[in-house]
């Protein structure tokens, strides 16, 4: 979020910058290009270098219920669900997110088909696989969830922190996009950890255990009180998730094409010279933060599968303890963000 | 102003219900496919080498506190061993020289009875002798008084004359003359 401000607060200086000197239009047709192409869209659009040209390859469009586009502002718009229409159209980040789960599927099924007589790992991929399995086994699942009932989610953690790595590097290729920078994917994903870890919580404390943690553990007159927050309480944890994730991986490519977009603003070829390293120093960073990012949505899925967990042994009284070691940990998230920004 | 005309026109805030769907089921079919194919061997084989590890490493503590215990027994026997070799040694060494006194003692005695033996012998024979000697001067002297007086005595007589005259002869020169004389 943090990085979102700072991305908003440059922006506005280089507009005001960008409107003494170059002229208005160049500026917003920067802003413009920058955010059609970390946004979402109905076709894929392949540049041919060096040219203004750009294959534009239309994806289906699926629309079930009753949609009709509307004229507005902005162009057609088709109703939301709320107004009867469901639009499953395949976008560009769909695509992203596909291609990413091919690769993932291919690059794994490769890594971890290996002499399965042989205890120990051959080669760079195994190797590499099998570090990756056994940190995210080891220091996420059973450090947050413990030993005796980590082992049952750790597939659900791995398949999230090598689904997400994918998406996050695949957006680094030129091409190609980065899904996780949209919206629609992190709440997706972290409505996935939001059911695992609710059912986490249903199994350990049985459903009346769970309804019972809904209060707080309170006295009943409080619980008109206690009953809302603890609801809340229960979404802002994937609200979280979503948003830490999107905008980490939305604000890195912004800044990327702001850099470069800057030589434009400017219209002089010697800001390349400044830009052109800093991008890619940027660059170097984002392919950091995508393992970051990551790392840290696996974590507090961990973390928050682990509270679930936590509710069937403890009771209601350690909710309390709980919810301090959920802030020391999002204190630490804090620190990785500003690292990774 | 910018920043109004860059939210409205960005639909990258827009949460699309199909891209929600489309994340949930492509993350399920993954999840499901890499459970079956990758998580599930792969987990299953660390948790075999790490059972593995653990018991090896068990299995080799054990060996070590039996080995340990058999070098302090291997031990302990050496020294039992060198012990009562030393312990027969000094026997050995006690016994022999106990030996060699005993014989020093039996050969010192023996060759003192010899001694005595030999000085009784010669004592014996020198008394023999001096007794043979003294006979013979008897017997030379009556020859010779005999032929001096030429004339015929009672020899018993004469017997004891010479025989008194012999005992006042001193012993080694008689001897001494006796044998050269023979």
């Amino acid at each position: 979020m943090r990085k979102a401000m700072v991305l908003f607060a440059s922006l506005f200086a280089a507009v005001a910058w960008g409107s003494s000197g170059a002229a208005e239009g160049e500026s917003e047709d920067v802003a413009g290009y920058i955010l059609h192409h970390v946004a979402d869209s109905n076709e894929l659009e392949i540049e041919i270098p060096l040219t203004h040209n750009a294959i534009h390859v239309p994806l289906p469009q699926i629309l079930i219920g009753s949609c009709t586009p509307k004229m507005t502002d902005h162009g057609e718009v088709l109703p939301g669900i709320t107004e009867g229409c469901l639009d499953l159209s395949i976008t560009k980040h769909t695509v992203m997110m596909w291609l990413a789960a091919l690769l993932l599927l291919a690059s794994i099924l490769i890594w971890s088909n290996r002499d399965k007589t042989k205890l120990v790992p051959r080669g760079a991929g195994a190797n590499l696989f099998e570090m990756l399995v056994l940190f995210v086994r080891d220091e996420l699942a059973i450090k947050n969830i413990g030993k005796e009932e980590g082992p049952r989610y750790v597939p659900y953690l791995l398949t999230a922190f090598f689904f997400i790595l994918f998406m996050n590097l695949l957006g680094l290729f030129p091409w190609m996009a980065t899904a996780t920078g949209n919206l629609a994917v992190t709440c997706g994903l972290a409505l996935c950890t939001f059911v695992v870890t609710q059912l986490a919580g249903i199994r350990a404390a049985g459903f009346g255990g769970y309804l019972a943690h809904l209060t707080g553990g309170v006295h009943p007159l409080l619980w008109p009180i206690m009953i809302p927050v603890e609801f809340l309480g229960l979404f802002t944890k994937p609200f979280a998730l979503t948003v830490r994730l999107f905008a980490n991986m939305l604000a890195g490519h912004i800044v990327i094409f702001f850099l470069l977009g800057l030589i434009f603003i400017l219209q002089h070829p010697a800001v390349a010279a400044v830009s052109v390293p800093f991008a890619f120093g940027i660059y170097l960073l984002e392919l950091f933060v995508a393992f970051v990012q990551a790392y840290v949505f696996t974590m507090l899925s961990a973390l928050f599968i682990g509270m679930g967990v936590a509710m069937g042994h403890h009771g209601h009284g350690d909710d309390h303890g709980h919810g301090h070691k959920e802030t020391g940990h999002s204190h630490d998230h804090g620190k990785a963000h500003m690292l990774g920004s | 102003m910018f920043l109004p005309t860059v939210l409205a026109a960005s639909n990258f805030v827009q949460v699309r219900p199909g891209l929600i769907f489309w994340t949930i089921v492509t993350f399920v079919l993954v999840m499901v496919v890499l459970r079956l194919k990758a998580w599930g061997p792969i987990l299953q084989l660390v948790q075999e080498r790490e059972t593995q590890i653990a018991n090896s490493v068990e299995s080799a503590k054990k060996m070590l506190v039996d080995a340990e215990a058999k070098l302090a027994e291997a031990k302990e026997a050496a020294n039992k061993a060198r012990q009562e070799a030393s312990e027969t040694i000094r026997r050995n060494q006690a016994e022999m020289s106990a030996f060699r006194e005993e014989m020093m003692a039996k050969s010192r005695k023996d060759a003192d009875e010899y001694k005595a033996a030999a000085r009784r012998e010669i004592e014996e024979q020198k008394a023999k002798a001096i007794a043979e000697v003294r006979s013979m001067a008897v017997d030379l002297s009556i020859e010779v008084a005999s032929k001096l007086i030429s004339e015929r005595m009672d020899d018993s007589k004469h017997r004891a004359l010479a025989d008194q005259f012999v005992q006042g002869l001193p012993v080694g020169g008689a001897a001494g003359a006796v044998r050269r004389s023979a």
